[in-house]
């Protein structure tokens, strides 16, 4: 049963109980107390899903911070709040503050839509994520049978803000940046869609639900190792976080597609690319860990447990590695991934004809 | 509507379509040009055609300042060549005026500068190790090599009184003599910086990223070296075992043991091992001066502080010495007053510099930023 449902009884359970009349008339069949219930479900669901990722924004970046500081003998932030808690309300206060500086050059529609054709998606991806399942009640927003397909088609379009807002700085090294971002996408969104195929052949269904309950005995981890290796190298690829990060290119491309942004501009990149982070590391968790399925604990908190320790290995890649070339990128994604995606595919292929009964 | 998106031109020579090569300036202000380096880079696509060297963004006059004052007084500009290696440029300058003047030096005296200079090569291979692993994306290295260059700051904060430049050495011996705390710290950052030291190479050497973005980059033979006058570890890098502390030896170098490194390979990893390993022998050497020190006199008496702005001298002379960047030297010309007639410094750094349009030529642009952090210039040095 979904959340979505399940609130709404509340909600018509309370109407019910306090014998508050409508006005009797309906619109195509349904009382129009029964819309304004829906209306007001819809919203209060909104409204949580996005706490909840601004929540898990906010948590991710403290502690990408305070971990980073660890390992590189820093203490990292410590004045606001308790333990240095407030410190990114403060930096966000701080950004709004500064002035909206855009190139008189630059392409002014385009540069003030890019931040945030990278922040939406990332959001609008927390609502397709099964959050756990409590007795009856399924903890995700909308359950369909095509989650799966619009979770990935979120994840698609935000790297394409990255290159929009490049193309539209009009600077050379936002142009590379751009440039690069575009033919990093291209490498790793193939093998990515590949090894998801294999996890839908496997499952037999296109929902995160179906998904998740088809790995109550074996997590996919263990039939598709190939295709969890390609799928997560590609996650860390498509959310350019170090060793992928050449859109952004730090020093050597000044700050890449996000050269000339400034101000909350540059915060709203920043908040989505870590959004970006957690919405991954939880998909991850979904396709190949078994999402919420674990014993003894309730599914969220497995699921928020597989969830963090990707950010964690997400975090320490950030932290510890270098930058590769693009064209060793490049070489990685076609020569490695793509061919080992395609017999991760064949492997998948097979145990679901021969071994299907397990799933 | 989606506004027209325009893509940058390409300065005036054709529309973009037409003209494939786009020019880029990195720099003057670009991260990762170590200062202000201006590169003019020709790009077709990503990958570099030509790529043009433009300096002169931190000239500061020094020679001319230099020859304006009394002999001593011309060490505060020379400190600041190098600003990183502000001991080693010092040693450069005061070996140069004592050549000119016969000036006897204290054995102690030697003893130190040599010590210092050597832990003053280790705080700008340091830095350079830093910068180095931040222009290839590496964060975390830098915090480790700051780290132990603060020890080494903190050394020369007990021994001279300054952190960055020290106007330490003086014509005729050092200012002040090392404390016996000095000499503690010393022996503590002597026996366990060569386990930090191998901690921060292994972070970028058993790095696989790190080693194939370096190898076969910025490639410069032996013949490239030589008729660019390239010194210094870039150098020993590219095959010729050169080193002035072992070829010229001046202070006390024939006195200690160390090795010189060298590699053939002439490519960015090589420059990198190339200076971890002149640390490693950095230390030998420091370990060796601590035993060797004598007792005795840190200055000669004779050129006391209000003795030092009278001191004439005619002729020429020339110290050649090995900085952490390679040949540094001053050529002195004194016309038998107390200023100096000419003060001409020969540094290493540009020289290096020069080296880049033949190290860069048909690499992408993301070995720019590698080779020219592997050439370690330092601009008070190259612009003067």
């Amino acid at each position: 049963m979904n959340l979505f449902f399940f609130l709404m009884s509340i909600l018509y359970g309370i109407v019910k109980f306090l014998h508050i009349d409508f006005v009797p008339f309906t619109y195509q069949g349904v009382p129009i107390g029964l819309w304004i219930a829906y209306f007001i479900v819809a919203v209060v669901e909104v409204v949580l899903v996005f706490a909840l990722s601004m929540v898990a924004v906010i948590i991710i970046i403290y502690v990408f911070r305070k971990y980073m500081a660890d390992v590189q003998n820093r203490i990292g932030p410590n004045r606001v709040g308790i333990w240095g808690t407030l410190q990114l309300i403060a930096d966000v206060f701080k950004l709004i503050q500064k002035q909206d500086i855009i190139p008189t050059s630059a392409d002014r529609t385009a540069f003030r839509v890019a931040p945030y054709i990278v922040f939406t998606p990332v959001i609008l991806g927390f609502i397709l994520i099964p959050f756990g399942n409590v007795s009856i009640l399924n903890l995700m927003v909308v359950n369909f049978n095509y989650t799966i397909l619009f979770l990935i088609a979120f994840m698609t379009i935000a790297p394409l803000g990255e290159i929009i807002g490049g193309l539209a700085s009009h600077n050379k090294f936002s142009l590379f940046g751009a440039l690069r971002s575009a033919a990093q996408d291209m490498g790793f969104e193939v093998p990515m869609l590949l090894s998801l195929v294999s996890v839908i052949v496997l499952a037999g269904s296109y929902s995160a639900y179906d998904i998740v309950t088809a790995q109550r005995y074996i997590p996919f981890i263990v039939p598709e190792i190939l295709g969890f290796i390609v799928f997560f190298l590609a996650m860390i690829g498509r959310q350019s976080i170090p060793p992928f990060d050449l859109p952004e290119s730090g020093s050597e491309l000044v700050s890449g597609f996000s050269t000339e942004y400034s101000g909350m501009r540059y915060g709203i990149f920043y908040m989505g690319n870590f959004g970006f982070m957690a919405l991954s590391a939880f998909v991850v968790a979904v396709i190949y860990l078994g999402g919420w399925e674990g014993p003894i604990f309730p599914g969220t908190v497995w699921l928020v447990i597989k969830g963090m320790v990707f950010i964690f290995i997400f975090l320490l890649s950030w932290i510890s590695l270098g930058r590769v070339r693009i064209d060793h990128l490049l070489q990685m994604g076609w020569k490695y991934l793509l061919p080992l995606s395609v017999i991760n595919l064949l492997i998948s292929a097979g145990i679901a004809l021969y071994l299907g009964g397990l799933f | 509507m989606m506004g027209r998106i325009q893509f940058p031109s390409t300065g005036g020579r054709g529309t973009d379509m037409e003209d494939k090569v786009i020019e880029v300036n990195f720099g003057p202000q670009h991260p990762s040009t170590h200062g202000v380096l201006r590169i003019k880079v020709k790009l077709d696509g990503e990958i570099i055609v030509d790529a043009q060297p433009v300096i002169g963004y931190l000239h500061r006059n020094a020679e001319k300042l230099a020859e304006m004052g009394a002999y001593p007084k011309g060490m505060i500009y020379i400190d600041r060549l190098d600003y990183v290696a502000a001991l080693n440029m010092e040693l450069g300058y005061v070996l140069a005026v004592e050549n000119l003047m016969d000036v006897q030096v204290p054995e102690r005296a030697l003893w130190i500068r040599q010590m210092m200079v050597e832990l003053n090569r280790e705080a700008s291979h340091l830095i350079w190790l830093g910068t180095h692993g931040l222009d290839m994306g590496m964060l975390t290295p830098f915090f480790y090599c700051f780290r132990e260059r603060e020890r080494i700051l903190r050394i020369f904060d007990e021994i001279t009184g300054s952190r960055l430049l020290y106007n330490y050495f003086a014509i005729g011996g050092v200012y002040s003599d090392i404390t016996p705390k000095a000499i503690d710290m010393i022996k503590e950052w002597t026996e366990d910086f060569g386990t930090k030291l191998e901690e921060i190479q292994s972070i970028l050497g058993k790095s696989y990223i790190y080693v194939s973005r370096t190898k076969g980059v910025g490639t410069l033979s032996a013949e490239d070296v030589l008729s660019y006058g390239v010194t210094g570890p870039m150098q020993r890098a590219s095959g010729i075992k050169r080193d002035l502390r072992k070829d010229s030896p001046y202070l006390f170098y024939d006195k200690v043991n160390f090795d010189v490194p060298y590699r053939t390979e002439g490519d960015v990893y090589a420059r990198f091992l190339v200076r971890i390993e002149e640390m490693r022998q950095s230390i030998k050497i420091v370990k060796q001066v601590l035993e060797k020190l004598p007792q005795g006199d840190f200055y000669n008496k004779k050129y006391s502080k209000p003795m030092l702005v009278r001191l004439k001298a005619t002729g020429e002379s020339y110290v050649p010495t090995e900085s952490p960047k390679g040949e540094f030297g001053i050529h002195l010309i004194g016309d038998g007053s107390s200023i100096p007639y000419r003060v001409r410094i020969r540094s290493p750094s540009f020289a290096n510099l020069s080296s880049i349009p033949t190290m860069l030529k048909g690499y992408k642009i993301a070995d720019l930023t590698a080779a020219v952090s592997s050439i370690d210039p330092v601009f008070g040095e190259v612009d003067r």
